[in-house]
């Protein structure tokens, strides 16, 4: 660390526009100076999902704004500045085109350096911006489009230890709630519901827990929970509170099972190395779960590493990371130029194989 | 008006990159790349090469001039996009300017290509639509108007910049996309089952 940094970040590659100014001092501290999130979720209500072409027309008129909130609030000009982060990719590519445009343009005219950042590697560094966590830690990932186990090496350095192989928990928990008329987002929902629930009284698959590997799959969890609604109502007409609850709870044990025995694993596979500081860290909006954080927490107790999981606003989709793993990027001299690509698809570890999307196109992420 | 401000237009609505650079009413540099992918990875550079073309730099602008269509939707967002940051940057003017005013001639209904022999265009009295281009034909004979649906992209810059130049001091409201289509997307279907204790 040779200078003090302060780079504003923007993210736009899902259903959250943000804009975020992160300065780092010359000991290393960093500090969110302003981190702002205009949501979308009112747009997509109706749909049972996000929409990509809804999603890309907000942040095409929402980013400049964010942008402008973002330095008001951080009291900085574009002057105060040492470079511009942006999301290019992975994500909804009509939403991460905008902010890397718009990222493009702020460079041009300010002639500040450009920095493409990785989304999972926003995610993945912000127990640095948080707590300080040295290399290597082992990070889950856990959030509505993604789910994988990384051990992070350095800004730029991550190994894939599995992950999942259809649908992320998030998309799950958002499916649950929609097939039993609770409201979106699923996540806090399901959860409120869970628990008034009896996580025994229905009894979920546990997917892939017969294989020694890391990976997970959560697609036939929702078809279960289908299933299992479906029956209680032929069988009633209706569900009662009571079944919703139980369901939600049922369900909900399953995802912390099977995300508690994949970490086990995951760890033994991280512990084996001797990391100086053994850590384990949650990001991604799942993290914010309390059962499945809880379930976390036990299994990084037993194997006597330490469980770190961001303050939930930087858990979820924000624009502080992006410009926090700019900072780290801008350290070791990454710039981008007028020409970065925004790209659907990119894998932080690019030397293990592709786990979804392996077609022409490549590996999703 | 000075008469002497310098304005970038530039549009990415179609198959194209096309920038022009007006100081006045003198076009100093324009160009123009037709390209069936890659306009956001081409556009900056693109309009670096039009200002130092023009012997200008970023900073001597006095206002952007962006097409915000219709056309292709993720076309005309990497240019409004663009036009929004770098207004943000340089703290000067972007302004919005439609396919239809920047085609507009005497004598002629504008009208853009859409997919599938359609036109996107604006019934004198009416609001723009899409339709097919046979109806726009009738539409305009019946109003004693030619149907123009051609345009050159370093035309359409350099009418974008114009436009731009003509009104940027008054008009402040943000260049936004002129979609003239929704979204595609339908409602959830799967309804919940009711509560019967409920």
């Amino acid at each position: 660390m040779t200078q003090r940094l302060t780079i504003l970040g923007l993210e736009s590659s899902c259903d959250d526009t943000a804009a975020a100014v992160v300065r780092r001092e010359m000991d290393g501290s960093a500090t969110v100076m302003s981190s702002i999130v205009f949501g979308q979720t009112d747009l997509h209500s109706a749909y049972g999902g996000v929409v990509p072409e809804i999603a890309a027309r907000a942040h095409a008129e929402k980013l400049d704004h964010c942008v402008r909130d973002a330095l008001d609030a951080a009291e900085v000009t574009l002057a105060d500045l040492d470079a511009v982060a942006v999301t290019a990719g992975p994500g909804l590519i009509g939403g991460v085109i905008s902010g890397v445009m718009c990222a493009k343009g702020i460079a041009a005219a300010t002639g500040l350096p450009l920095v493409g950042v990785n989304h999972l590697a926003g995610h993945a560094l912000t127990p640095r911006l948080t707590d300080g966590v040295t290399y290597p830690y082992l990070m889950l990932l856990v959030s509505g489009g993604h789910c994988q186990y990384l051990i992070v090496r350095g800004p730029e350095d991550f190994s894939r230890l599995g992950g999942t192989i259809d649908d992320a928990p998030g998309e799950a928990f958002d499916k649950t709630a929609r097939l039993l008329g609770l409201p979106q987002p699923g996540g806090p929902s399901v959860q409120a519901e869970a628990e008034n629930g009896d996580p025994r009284r229905y009894r979920f698959p546990r997917p892939l827990l017969d294989r020694p590997d890391c990976n997970l799959s959560f697609s036939g969890l929702k078809t279960a929970l289908m299933r299992m609604r479906d029956q209680i109502v032929a069988e009633k007409g209706g569900l009662t509170r009571q079944d919703r609850a139980d369901l939600c709870a049922g369900f909900q044990a399953a995802v912390a099972d099977v995300l508690s025995e994949k970490t086990r694993r995951a760890l033994r596979i991280y512990m084996a190395e001797n990391p100086a500081c053994p850590t384990v860290a949650v990001a991604g909006g799942v993290a914010a779960n309390t059962a499945i954080r809880a379930a976390l927490e036990t299994v990084c107790a037993e194997a006597g590493a330490e469980f770190t999981a961001p303050p939930l606003a930087l858990c979820t989709d924000n624009a502080a990371m992006i410009a926090y793993a700019g900072i780290e990027r801008f350290e070791i001299g990454a710039r981008d130029g007028m020409d970065l690509s925004a790209r659907p698809r990119w894998p932080l570890d690019q030397s293990s194989p592709a786990m979804l999307g392996s077609g022409k196109k490549g590996a999703k992420a | 008006m000075p008469s002497d401000a310098l304005v970038l237009g530039f549009d990415t609505s179609a198959a194209h990159c096309a920038a022009a650079l007006l100081r006045g009413d003198v076009i100093l540099a324009e160009c123009c790349e037709e390209m069936g992918r890659g306009q956001a990875e081409r556009l900056m550079p693109l309009l670096e090469e039009v200002l130092s073309e023009g012997n200008a730099v970023w900073s001597d602008l006095d206002a952007i001039g962006v097409g915000i269509g219709p056309g292709n939707f993720t076309g005309i967002r990497i240019a409004v996009s663009a036009a929004r940051g770098l207004a943000l940057g340089l703290g000067i003017p972007a302004v919005g300017v439609d396919g239809f005013e920047s085609r507009e001639k005497t004598g002629t209904l504008a009208a853009v290509p859409a997919p599938r022999e359609q036109v996107y265009t604006t019934p004198p009295g009416g609001a723009p639509r899409l339709m097919p281009q046979a109806e726009a034909e009738v539409i305009a004979r019946d109003n004693g108007l030619t149907l123009v649906a051609e345009a050159t992209p370093a035309g359409l810059a350099a009418a974008i910049a114009r436009a731009a130049a003509g009104r940027y001091q008054s008009d402040t409201t943000p260049p936004a996309p002129l979609y003239l289509r929704a979204a595609d997307a339908a409602p959830a279907k799967d309804a919940p089952p009711s509560l019967i204790d409920g």
